[in-house]
């Protein structure tokens, strides 16, 4: 008696638990899901928020911005860190250290410094999706096996001739692993961003419709926004699941 | 002699990915009090499996284990003790408090559950390494800290399967004299699994050795000869070779299936 | 000439990079290089700091006092959880997808709700600071839990341990250094989502004394808050760390 059928129960009733919420209590305040279904379609057919698709590109391209610059950002510190043991020995502890902060105490900083702007999302995000990067480069080149290095190095082989032969098929692995976690932060760092104070974005729009008491049309963004962060994520994973196959 | 260990007629099958699968089939033995009886076969013979169900670990599918005059019906830390290959050391717990584990779960007294293990040091062999940690130890250490974890509860059966599989051959053979010594001490009823010829012939009084799997009883051996034994002695060499020629049997045609 | 051993290189490369920092940084704000309303200088912030102390530290003993409540509460929730769902298989193999879905969901998202339901006050802070750290725990223990090394369970069972003696004497030593490593993680991102709800939605707490800094354009101000809040969350962690050692020490080796 399998446990997709007990997954499949569990769903049935928690939907149920929160229809008969929704219609016992305050259906404002805890929008049933058949109040929220027809708010979506609203949402959908770009009738409570005819410029959704604005806000909605805007979110992606804060997105991409952020997570091409932590990516390039994690790839340079995590090689030099990585491959240099007196640079990676000194700034290392600094890192973890910095990882032990609440990433949200800089986005006050950044709000400041550069306005309700998508700059200060953009900001936000790269400094989130920055650490797990870093922090899988160096794994990865740590766990690259020295032997291997040495036989390389053996046959003649350079220093860069090493880096790209040896070690980046030896830690892509991790790298990738990095990669996806790193994804997944810069999206939370750009929405936290938006939610925490913007004037575009689908953060925005949630806010917006908060502050209105509009919980239906809060629930439908709020969907809306989840497809797009699982839908990034499983991009992530197919990805992920490409790399894998072909280290092997 | 009375037999304290009868096993009846006991089967049991395993239901594996490509089908049910026999590991015991109508296999009856018993063992007398104080003897130190060995279980020998090819691998897949069901060994282990025996002795799992001699500590109520394992329940047979058909027929029964009787031990002492009364079934066993689950494991039972007044009837019997078991060591098993891996140590299975807590690694949180100090060689003082694993030994004293068995103690422990009994609700014996903290001052004399530490007497008890501490007087047990000596004969380890242990009594420097009181408060040291398993990742401290060495492999054949460990196996003492286990056996004697077996022994600081004082039961009538001690059951080891393969407790020396794990260890090089010179420790091996050390631990094997080591366990000897302690053994003609306590005179518990042993029955003790294991892979290798030498210490069937040199610890046990009686070896069972078992056919290929479905596990059935080959053939049981006498070893009345004393302690400690001259392995040279022609008596001794003898019976060596028939048990090998007996198990060589069983193996190949173990081999043949796997 | 012989190099000097890499510890002490090592110690000068972090001395002379912040001290390089500092300068620079001091030096470019001094000719004016940018905009003090945005980019004030290290000195001062270092003035500001004796400003902003007192309601930096009240806010700062605000926060703290709904983290450790919203810690304690994830901890227990997690570590009971964990072993709840560890132990019973068809319980997590059932459960499991969703505990992984919530952990990995932005819980901002929900922020606004739980607002709309709490009001503005302490709640909605240890709520959403709850939720926020109970994930990791849960993922970690449960993990832990159904991890056991099983020849230590069979040991157990084979000298007669009863149901609660498994628990008690193998499962719990056993989860210790992963209850210690969720705890670790736990306590960031309890800390994170107070702070995120005081931001949001907040009257009092460092949260709320940062974002109105930042609206009141007050620079020296919010990076010596920014600061201060920064070195306590490393001082906690760090200790955390210290005692996950001190309690771990039977493992021997490094974390």
């Amino acid at each position: 008696m399998s446990v997709t059928l007990l997954r499949v129960a569990i769903v049935v009733v928690a939907l149920g638990a929160w229809e008969l919420v929704g219609r016992l209590a305050n259906p404002l305040l805890y929008v049933p899901p058949s109040a929220a279904l027809p708010a979506l379609g609203r949402l959908l057919s770009l009738q409570s928020y005819p410029d959704l698709g604005e806000h909605l590109l805007l979110t992606l391209r804060e997105i991409a911005a952020a997570y091409a610059m932590a990516i390039a950002a994690g790839l340079g510190c995590g090689a030099a860190l990585g491959l240099n043991r007196l640079v990676g020995r000194a700034y290392g502890p600094i890192l973890t250290a910095l990882y032990a902060v609440p990433a949200v105490v800089w986005y006050p900083s950044l709000m400041l410094f550069f306005g309700l702007d998508a700059a200060s999302k953009i900001a936000f995000g790269f400094l989130l999706g920055f650490f797990p990067i870093t922090l899988a480069v160096l794994a990865g080149i740590r766990q690259v096996n020295p032997h291997l290095v040495t036989v390389a190095r053996a046959f003649g082989a350079s220093d860069l001739t090493v880096f790209r032969v040896v070690m980046l098929p030896a830690m892509l692995f991790t790298l990738v692993g990095g990669l996806r976690t790193g994804l997944a932060l810069s999206v939370i760092g750009v929405i936290v961003g938006e939610v925490l104070g913007s004037k575009a974005g689908m953060g925005s729009l949630i806010n917006h419709a908060y502050g209105l008491f509009r919980t239906a049309d809060y629930v439908a963004l709020v969907v809306v926004t989840l497809a797009l962060i699982v839908g990034s994520d499983a991009v992530a994973s197919v990805l992920e699941r490409r790399a894998q196959r072909w280290t092997e | 002699m009375t037999e304290l260990i009868v096993v009846e007629g006991v089967d049991k099958r395993y239901a594996t990915s490509s089908g049910p699968v026999d590991a015991l089939r109508r296999v009856s033995l018993s063992v007398g009090a104080g003897e130190f009886c060995t279980l020998i076969g090819p691998s897949g013979c069901g060994k282990s499996t025996l002795l799992g169900m001699l500590g109520g670990l394992v329940r047979p599918d058909a027929g029964r284990v009787v031990v002492d005059g009364r079934p066993v019906d689950g494991p039972d830390p007044r009837r019997a003790a078991t060591v098993f290959q891996d140590p299975g050391l807590f690694p949180w717990r100090t060689t003082l408090e694993n030994i004293e584990f068995g103690l422990e779960l009994q609700g014996v007294a903290r001052e004399r559950r530490r007497a008890v293990a501490a007087d047990l040091l000596g004969p380890l062999g242990l009594r420097e390494f009181a408060g040291k940690y398993p990742r401290e130890l060495s492999g054949g250490m460990r196996q003492r800290v286990a056996i004697g974890r077996a022994l600081a509860i004082d039961t009538p059966i001690v059951l080891m399967d393969e407790p020396f599989g794990a260890l090089d051959e010179q420790t091996r053979l050390l631990m094997g004299e080591w366990l000897l010594d302690i053994w003609r001490r306590t005179r518990q009823t042993v029955v003790f699994v294991t892979h290798s010829l030498h210490e069937a012939v040199a610890l046990s009084t009686r070896v069972i050795v078992m056919t290929a799997r479905p596990g059935r009883i080959k053939s049981v051996l006498e070893l009345p000869m004393p302690y400690p034994r001259a392995i040279e002695s022609t008596e001794l060499v003898a019976l060596r070779a028939k048990l090998w020629s007996e198990i060589r049997e069983e193996s190949l045609r173990a081999m043949g299936e796997a | 000439m012989k190099r000097a051993p890499i510890s002490v290189r090592v110690r000068m490369l972090q001395g002379l990079s912040i001290a390089a920092l500092l300068l620079g940084w001091e030096s470019i704000a001094r000719a004016g290089w940018v905009d003090p309303l945005f980019v004030p200088a290290p000195s001062a912030v270092a003035g500001a700091f004796v400003r902003v102390a007192g309601s930096a530290f009240t806010g700062l003993a605000d926060t703290l006092a709904k983290t450790v409540i919203a810690y304690v509460l994830s901890v227990v929730l997690g570590v009971s959880g964990g072993i709840l769902l560890g132990s019973v298989r068809p319980v997590r193999q059932a459960v499991n997808p969703f505990v992984i879905a919530l952990y990995g969901m932005p819980k901002i998202l929900v922020l606004p709700w739980i607002v709309l339901l709490l009001g503005f006050g302490t709640w909605p802070a240890v709520v959403y600071g709850t939720i926020h750290g109970l994930f990791p725990i849960l993922v970690l223990v449960t993990g832990a839990v159904r991890d056991v090394d099983p020849t230590l369970l069979t040991v157990a069972r084979a000298f007669g341990a009863r149901r609660w003696q498994l628990h008690a004497k193998v499962v719990l030593p056993a989860i210790v250094p992963s209850v210690l490593a969720g705890m670790r993680l736990g306590i960031v991102f309890c800390l994170l989502g107070v702070l995120i709800v005081e931001m949001f939605a907040g009257v009092r707490g460092m949260g709320y004394v940062m974002s109105s800094l930042a609206n009141g354009f007050r620079a020296p101000e919010l990076f010596a808050a920014t600061a201060l809040v920064s070195a306590a969350s490393i001082v906690i962690v760090l200790s955390l760390d210290a005692l996950n050692d001190r309690l771990s020490h039977w493992r021997g080796e490094a974390r």
